[in-house]
């Protein structure tokens, strides 16, 4: 502590040089948390269904591709599954392309059993299940909008050749799902032209044991192998992952181009650190000469510069934390993003590699400094 | 009077490149407590190296020095940083201030490396302060204070932990006639009012009558036969 106020005013010796080097940190880190806290997004997204036994049917040739009604009552006659329910999505939006959230049509009736992670008011879920077009709305959707239960909204076609023209009727609660719009599928169905009618995208199952989702998976497949509509059967995680992973390997993306920034941030880092220990090389031997160890100079000069790193990791990232708790990721992205926030992991993971920066950057030059020769700093002219 | 400074047979070789440079060659020297030595001599006679040698900031190739009954010649660099931190003050020609830090802040260093508490430290701060006359700039940076000031901080650094030996490195090597009289008539209070025994390597033979007695080194040996008063008349 008591060498705290020379580290602080060794920090700012060049305001200039230190301002400019922690606005640069600053940048990187906000770029880095983001692509982190979107990352930590898809995440979120991929493990939405945890703990909830879910298995998602869909076609073998592609999630385009729907399968008959029929196929549901033999996938819930097999041993194990609990209940199951069809779901399509509908990708329509609300007035304008920019408000665009996820929309299902779903087994309103099984939505207790099958999505029993939703939580809804029961008289709510009533109503729901009472109204041919009634809609289930999550809270983060009726914050965004500032619907109110009993409001008629329309949504605009995108896939499908019908506006589903809508009640909200009730509100669900979800840890991850909050800003979906779920209506009848009996609605969906019977809004299609006769030919399309009876068929769904997906078809989720509900599964007594978890042990035997991976057994249930392949009978369901081999059921329908030899059918005009195969099927391929994942887990909700699986499914998820497979949703995400058609916008490419985003992951190897965001983290390749991370990896690349803090690396740059590195090499700049060291630079200014390399800079700022080699102006001060006759203050270092004056300071061993008073009888500062070589150990108390590397901590001090090592303290300095993971805090420089630190300020500036800070600022970025607690910057990205507080610009997303104020501004709608989703409503920038088109709906694309919902929920987008810097959380406490993505904080710690970001001021850790600031500190990590400040650690290799710095290293090298406060060793050396600690290490040089008294009556050679002395005896240097900078 | 007992001896603080025991220098014995001490020879330095300084390796540069594929070189060997000798810059002393068997110096034997006794420093007596309260004693106020000038070392003088032309560039490259080994007097700095001499200094350094007996304040711990450099090793002997041979020989061994003994400061106040330990022989500083064996210690480790670590055993050297905590022995100087207790009983050596530094006194530089470029004075060599830590330019972040106020006056006070700057004598306050060396305490920084004792267990003395912050209200203990202000006082020794207050004090050295006072015997250098310069209570009233504690607050000013060193870009605020003239060349003898700022030698006088320094001076106030050097004695605030009370130590056993003051060395001086050319104290008077960047001041204009009337600072250099005036740090030198300091230096020469401290030896006598306060009984510090200091060790001063210097070019001027007139800084050097400030001190009770000049050694000349030449070529890395201590000579004698020199006359100062005339040295210093010239």
């Amino acid at each position: 502590m008591r060498f705290l106020k020379l580290i602080r005013r060794n920090l700012f010796r060049n305001k200039l040089r230190a301002i400019l080097t922690m606005l640069l940190l600053a940048v990187i880190f906000f770029f880095v948390a983001t692509l982190l806290a979107i990352l930590d997004n898809f995440e979120s997204f991929s493990n939405a269904g945890e703990g909830a036994n879910r298995l998602v049917v869909q076609s073998a040739i592609s999630l385009a591709n729907l399968l008959p009604y029929a196929h549901e009552a033999k996938i819930r006659a097999l041993p194990g599954v609990v209940d199951t329910a069809k779901l399509q999505w509908i990708g329509a939006y609300y007035k304008e392309k920019s408000n665009f959230f996820a929309n299902f049509a779903i087994d309103v009736d099984k939505m207790p059993t099958v999505f029993d992670d939703y939580k809804v008011d029961p008289k709510e879920l009533a109503a729901f299940q009472a109204d041919r077009r009634g809609a289930l709305v999550g809270v983060d959707l009726m914050k965004r909008f500032g619907w109110k239960i009993g409001d008629r909204i329309t949504l605009k076609r995108q896939i499908f050749p019908f506006d589903p023209e809508l009640t909200i009727r009730g509100t669900y609660v979800h840890p991850v799902q909050t800003t979906s719009v779920f209506f009848p599928i009996e609605y969906f169905d019977q809004s299609l032209p006769a030919q399309t009618r009876s068929e769904v995208g997906t078809i989720w199952v509900k599964v007594k044991d978890p042990k035997q989702m991976a057994a249930i998976s392949q009978q369901i497949d081999a059921m329908f192998k030899n059918s005009d509509f195969p099927t391929e059967t994942f887990t909700e995680k699986e499914f998820q992952q497979n949703f995400m992973s058609m916008m490419g390997n985003v992951k190897l993306l965001f983290t390749a181009v991370s990896t690349c920034a803090i690396f740059m941030v590195i090499l700049l880092a060291a630079i200014t650190m390399s800079m700022s220990a080699r102006e001060r090389v006759t203050e270092i031997a004056v300071l061993k000469a008073i009888g500062f160890e070589q150990r108390l100079i590397l901590g001090i000069m090592l303290t300095e510069f993971i805090l420089l790193t630190l300020i500036g990791g800070a600022i970025g990232s607690f910057g990205a934390h507080f610009l997303f708790l104020f501004v709608d990721a989703g409503k920038m992205t088109q709906g694309f993003l919902q929920n987008l926030g810097v959380h406490a992991k993505t904080l710690a993971v970001c001021m850790a590699t600031a500190a990590g920066i400040g650690l290799i950057a710095g290293g090298l030059p406060a060793l050396r400094a600690s290490n040089l020769r008294v009556v050679d700093g002395l005896r240097r002219v900078v | 009077m007992d001896t603080l400074v025991d220098i014995n047979n001490v020879r330095k070789v300084y390796k540069r490149d594929a070189f060997e440079v000798p810059v002393l060659n068997g110096v034997t020297l006794e420093v007596p407590r309260g004693d106020f030595l000038a070392l003088m001599g032309p560039s490259g006679s080994g007097k700095t190296t001499l200094l350094n040698l007996m304040a711990g900031i450099d090793r002997p190739t041979a020989g061994s020095i003994f400061v106040d009954g330990k022989e500083i010649s064996r210690f480790s660099e670590t055993q050297l940083a905590s022995w100087r931190a207790r009983h050596v003050g530094f006194i530089f020609q470029m004075y060599n201030l830590i330019p972040v830090l106020n006056a006070a802040e700057n004598v306050e260093l060396p305490l920084l490396l004792t267990k003395l508490s912050k209200k203990e430290r202000r006082e020794h701060v207050h004090a050295a302060l006072g015997i250098v006359g310069l209570e009233d700039r504690s607050l000013h940076y060193p870009r605020q204070l003239s060349g003898g000031q700022e030698q006088r901080v320094a001076i106030a650094r050097a004695i605030v932990t009370d130590p056993t030996l003051l060395v001086a490195d050319e104290p008077t090597g960047d001041l204009d006639a009337k600072n250099a009289q005036e740090t030198l008539d300091l230096l020469q209070r401290l030896n006598t009012e306060y009984q510090k025994t200091i060790v001063m390597v210097t070019h001027d033979p007139k800084a050097a009558l400030h001190a009770k007695r000049t050694l000349h080194l030449e070529k890395g040996l201590l000579v004698n036969g020199y006359n100062l008063d005339t040295m210093a008349s010239a």
